[in-house]
């Protein structure tokens, strides 16, 4: 059978709703969301380590009442740092490539630097092209190349934003 | 283990075995949770969980692995056991009752394992391929069957004297996967005996190979032997291709035994071993069309995807049976590579080994670090860079037999007497040897887990620099000595002061161009990056220069006085062409920089400021290890921003540094001609230099007047320093 060709979904960018986890009513949402487009299955418990402890650094992004995206974090000590860290990031197919995964990403990170993290990090595989270029516009370097990182053989990057001292000012276009 | 108690109870339709089985002891006694279990599950509401002390939220997701049968139970197996799959017939002896099927099946268990090897050795884990053989798994009871018995004991020996290179590398921190062996039986006794049974074998196949070109060349026979399979049209082809492949087990395990040998003294019959091997690797790839063609079967599906020659499925395979078992392997399921890219694998393995070979035990360090970056340009994988490194470091010196203070000596351009001076009980020297074993180590890995190793060298060389320094202060003060011998050992230290300086420099220069390799910068970090490799090959440059000055000094100094002839003069005035090469780096890397601040501070395009942060944040990120060392001194971000802040085109035009480079490159080559390694890259430094010179030229002419001017760097022709590539769109 041929492959159908992508359908994008038609939308404004202003209807779509971002909001930061909830409650348990949440879950099933983020879950069906990673099951589906990532290729690591996770426990249960995976999911509710991060949303129970963290819950005000998941977010979702709605589209008439559906869940499209969403971003699972997690922050805490690491070596002597405050780090942020992201573990799922995901958004649907037809909704790709129109800056909701940016604007989902870009919360957390603006909700962890307020929580007094000084970095944030995540792994991304080498072969991720919008992943890198989405964390590349945010600021992330590829500090580390990790060999043979993923179980297909596939290497990965480190990648890490360290935020300026607390002192300095944001530049303006964070001001929305 | 358990697995008696399991076998037992295993039921013939595959269902898991009844537990309840399972006797209590004199201490225990079983008791039903189940009430106990009801009354939690109606207490618990949604999203409630029971935690304790010991049991949080993160050990309940860490104590879960999906799809691991030894924790996850809906997880579904064919054979619960090996005992249970053998008794299932998964692994027949005689694989078949007809002779020819046979044969052909054996084939196919050969190529398979040879496929499930190389899958091995580039990451998976043992118990997922090699040892998902299940004749491998029990292997005494293949003893009947003479063929695949020595064919397994090889490989069984073989695997095994491949883990012992890797685990002595112990530079297999993030491939640790492939020296999982605990619970897998790699242990076999006799296996030492593996080459005879192998070659009694291939005797008895040679023998019958020559029987049936007498038979089909209507010869009579002295002997009466009975023929390997039943259909006389393909004896010749199944002996040819047992064969080859026995003959490439036997080659292939002595090439591990030599290699092995400790100083080297093995190599020279490697190569001969490696030469045989890959002889019989040829062999096997065009004994592929018989195997394929011999029963008229076409297969399903790709033949370049299959992992037999013949391109059917092999018998005697069960990739999850270990997956219950203690073998420590990991849940998912793993692809084995091709048969066809399996033999590629080997083909490029016995390459690199024999590269490795024919290295001449050169004890000139610097040469040596030269060999090692070659060879690793070649992204050669675990198995040959393990041999690499046990060639190099074995009891503490240098191909076993070096001390690493002679070594030092060496590289510091001191005279051959040097290496037995007592300085070498000093505690920094002591240090130093150390840390240049390690180092030696190190080059030896994988460029990933490589970079960031030598990182955090950087703070031990620079620690060692002052340390060696301080000793050398302690010892002699201010006041020089008039003591033969307070000299020589004067006439030491400076040199290795200067030598460890050169060597900490060269470190902090591969730390950075290992980034370009690994895809660590992205364009709008280039600027900053080749500022900084700018700023270390400065360095680099100035001390080996400070040091061929001082060994010819030195050189000079023990020969007999005499006048400075006006040769003598030009060669001392002569800048040597080792610093010239670096000169030549040197050029191109301001070249690229100042371009890239020009580009930055007048094109909006290449401006590229992040909602978070800033420049200067990545730019401590990235040099965070060197800034840390002080390598170099008095370099930091503001003194970034200041070389490059004001670069504007009209300043570009004003220099062309890639001009520079061309001339340097001139001067330098003839004294390359007899090394074709840095007469290539000169050559590619040379083309590289013309097109960014002509590049820079037109970004000049038309940077400020065309805003859609579109500018990309390339490593077309050199691995770190890139083509610029101008285009208007």
């Amino acid at each position: 059978m041929e492959a159908m060709p992508e359908e994008k979904a038609e939308f404004e960018e202003a209807e779509i709703k971002y909001v930061s986890y909830g409650g348990e009513h949440h879950l099933p949402l983020i879950m069906n969301l990673v099951d589906q487009e990532l290729s690591e299955p996770y426990s249960i418990f995976t999911y509710r380590y991060f949303v129970y402890l963290w819950p005000q650094l998941s977010f979702l992004a709605f589209h008439k009442g559906k869940c499209v995206g969403t971003v699972v974090c997690k922050m805490g000590e690491h070596r002597n740092t405050f780090r942020g860290y992201i573990a799922m990031l995901v958004v649907i197919k037809p909704y790709r490539g129109r800056g909701i995964a940016t604007e989902l990403v870009t919360r957390s990170i603006r909700m962890m630097m307020e929580s007094g993290c000084e970095e944030v990090t995540l792994e991304a595989e080498v072969t991720n092209k919008g992943a890198l270029a989405l964390y590349g516009r945010l600021g992330f370097i590829r500090a580390k190349r990790l060999f043979h990182y993923y179980l297909n053989g596939v290497d990965a990057f480190r990648l890490k934003l360290l935020f300026p001292p607390p002192r300095q000012e944001l530049s303006p276009s964070l001001d929305t | 283990m358990s697995d008696n108690a399991v076998s037992e109870e295993a039921s013939m339709d595959g269902h898991p075995p009844n537990l309840a089985s399972i006797p209590a002891s004199d201490s225990t006694i079983w008791a039903d949770a189940c009430p106990l279990l009801h009354a939690a599950c109606t207490g618990l509401r949604d999203g409630e969980l029971i935690h304790g002390d010991n049991f949080n939220l993160f050990a309940a997701m860490s104590a879960l692995e999906i799809m691991d049968p030894k924790m996850d139970s809906g997880i579904v197996r064919t054979y619960y056991s090996i005992d249970e799959a053998i008794e299932n017939g998964a692994a027949p002896i005689p694989i078949s009752p007809d002779s020819t099927i046979d044969v052909q099946c054996t084939i196919d268990i050969m190529d398979h394992l040879l496929a499930c090897e190389a899958a091995w050795h580039k990451g998976h884990s043992l118990a997922q391929t090699v040892f998902s053989c299940i004749y491998l798994l029990r292997l005494d009871r293949t003893a009947p069957h003479a063929l695949l018995h020595s064919y397994c004991r090889v490989t069984r020996a073989t695997c095994k004297a491949v883990v012992s290179v890797v685990s002595d590398a112990r530079t297999h921190e993030e491939e640790d996967l492939f020296t999982m062996i605990y619970g897998l039986p790699l242990n076999g006794d006799g296996d030492d005996k593996c080459l005879s049974m192998l070659n009694a074998v291939e005797e008895t196949i040679s023998r019958q190979l020559r029987a049936c070109k007498a038979a089909s060349s209507k010869r009579r026979l002295p002997e009466d032997l009975e023929p390997l399979q039943s259909n006389p049209n393909l004896e010749e082809g199944f002996c040819k291709a047992l064969l080859c492949r026995l003959r490439f087990r036997k080659h292939f395990f002595h090439i591990l035994a030599c290699m092995k040998r400790p100083q080297g003294r093995g190599l020279e019959s490697a190569r001969k071993h490696i030469a045989s091997c890959t002889t019989e690797l040829e062999s096997i790839l065009k004994s592929a069309d018989f195997l394929r063609s011999c029963f008229g079967e076409s297969c399903e599906g790709d033949i370049n995807d299959k992992t037999t020659a013949s391109g059917r499925e092999p018998i005697g395979f069960d990739a999850m049976l270990n997956s219950r078992l203690s073998a420590p392997m990991p849940p998912r399921a793993i692809k084995i590579l091709s048969w066809k890219k399996a033999v590629e694998y080997f083909v490029k393995l016995l390459h690199d080994l024999d590269v490795i070979c024919s290295h001449s035990l050169d004890d000139h360090l610097e040469s040596l670090l030269r060999f090692v970056v070659q060879f690793q340009k070649s992204q050669p994988d675990l198995v040959a860079r393990s041999h690499l490194q046990l060639l190099l470091v074995q009891d503490g010196k240098l191909y076993g037999r070096d001390p690493f203070f002679a070594v030092i000596t060496k590289a510091a351009a001191l005279p051959e007497a040097s290496k037995n001076h007592d300085i070498q009980k000093n505690e920094s020297i002591l240090q130093l040897g150390m840390l240049v074993m390690n180092l030696l180590k190190i080059l030896c890995t994988n460029a990933a887990w490589q970079r960031r190793k030598l990182g955090k060298l950087l703070q031990d060389w620079r620690v060692i620099c002052v340390q060696v320094e301080l000793a050398f202060r302690n010892a002699f003060g201010e006041v020089s000595s008039s003591s033969n011998d307070e000299n020589v050992c004067m006439k030491i230290f400076q040199h290795i002061l200067l030598w460890v300086e050169e060597q900490t420099y060269w470190i902090a220069f591969r730390f950075l161009i290992l980034g370009f390799e690994l895809e660590l910068y992205s364009t709008s970090e280039y600027c900053m990056v080749y500022w900084y490799l700018y700023a270390v090959l400065i360095k680099l440059a100035e001390k080996t220069h400070l040091k061929m000055t001082v060994s010819y000094d030195t050189a000079k100094r023990k020969g007999k006085k005499k006048k400075d002839s006006p040769k003598d003069l030009a060669r001392e005035s002569r800048i040597p062409p080792a610093v010239l090469f670096l000169q030549c780096y040197i050029c191109l890397a301001e070249g690229l920089t100042m371009m890239l601040a020009a580009l930055r501070n007048e094109i909006s395009v290449f401006q590229s400021p992040g909602p978070f942060n800033t420049e200067q944040e990545k730019f401590a990120q990235h040099f965070e290890l060197l800034q840390r060392a002080c390598i170099p001194d008095h370099v930091s971000y503001p003194s970034y921003k200041e070389s490059t802040t004001h670069a504007r085109f009209s300043t570009l035009a004003m220099y062309n540094y890639f001009k520079d480079a061309q001339r340097i490159v001139k001067e330098v080559k003839s004294s390359f001609s007899n090394d074709p390694d840095r007469l290539s890259e000169l050559r590619k430094l040379e083309q590289v230099a013309e097109h960014n010179s002509v590049a820079q030229n037109l970004i000049c002419r038309l940077g400020a007047l065309d805003p859609s001017l579109k500018v990309s760097f390339e490593f077309s022709h050199h691995p770190f320093f890139p083509t610029v590539v101008v285009k208007r769109s």
